[in-house]
């Protein structure tokens, strides 16, 4: 590898520590302000945990054969949904207007579209096994909230609590992670 | 089903990130095929088989069960 490279490298290593920190400060951003605590400490848990994150894939990168321009591409959609759904939030406790709160809510939509367009061309991408992997990964994903969400409604029918609608993209995620964790080692 | 893949490669002496890079696909798409975790599709068969210049049927070897 020659000096050109190697910076080449070092340079995608920072882009993506530096973004998955932002994402991640998103992330703690939005669940700071959607579970009442501290906005900054909020943020600053999810981008230290993001740059973990970040540090860990550009050191050992996943055996996964996509460009990591996509994975950056993927991180700029989720932060964009994460900053979306921050706004949903905030401007729905600023005493809107009926219409305007319609409005407001329709941010996280737009998040979420731009999410899972960016998810999708990052799945197209992959080779076929990968894209299985992928795949599997998201029906048990699926499934798993499925069955998390369906069982808690039974709960909370039999007098738990309600709780917040952010919890699910929580479980989703796990869900997610679990999934490709069993996937991965399936076909290892 | 099995896969006469490693020998192959091994004559070749070609390591599985190579052939990976041949096939355009993951070096581990290339390990699951070999261990017999993934069958791969009808496309990247044929590819393979051109590759190696043999037939699908030198490289996999359905299992019993299967025939």
């Amino acid at each position: 590898m020659n000096t050109k490279d190697r910076r080449s490298v070092g340079k995608d290593e920072a882009k993506t520590i530096i973004m998955t920190a932002i994402t991640g400060g998103a992330f703690g951003l939005l669940y700071g302000y959607g579970f009442e605590l501290s906005l900054w400490l909020g943020v600053l848990t999810g981008a230290l945990f993001g740059a973990a994150i970040g540090f860990r894939i550009s050191k050992r990168p996943p055996r996964m054969e996509y460009p990591i321009a996509i994975f950056h591409r993927i991180m700029l959609a989720a932060t964009f949904m994460l900053l979306a759904s921050f706004g949903y939030s905030y401007l729905l406790d600023q005493n809107l207007s009926q219409p305007q709160q319609y409005w407001a809510a329709a941010l996280p939509f737009l998040g979420w579209t731009v999410l899972v367009i960016s998810i999708g061309w990052a799945i197209a991408s992959l080779d076929e096994m990968q894209r299985r992997i992928q795949t599997e990964a998201i029906a048990i994903g699926f499934a798993g909230t499925a069955i998390f969400v369906g069982g808690y409604a039974l709960f909370q029918f039999a007098g738990l609590g309600e709780v917040n609608v952010g919890l699910v993209i929580l479980a989703m995620s796990v869900f997610w992670l679990a999934g490709k964790l069993w996937t991965l080692w399936r076909y290892r | 089903m099995k896969s006469k893949l490693k020998i192959l490669r091994a004559e070749r002496d070609w390591s599985q990130a190579q052939l990976a890079e041949a096939l355009g696909v993951s070096r581990q798409t290339i390990n699951a095929i070999e261990t017999g975790k993934y069958d791969p599709s009808l496309p990247l068969a044929f590819k393979m088989a051109r590759l190696f210049d043999c037939s699908i049927e030198d490289i996999f070897i359905p299992d019993e069960n299967e025939k």
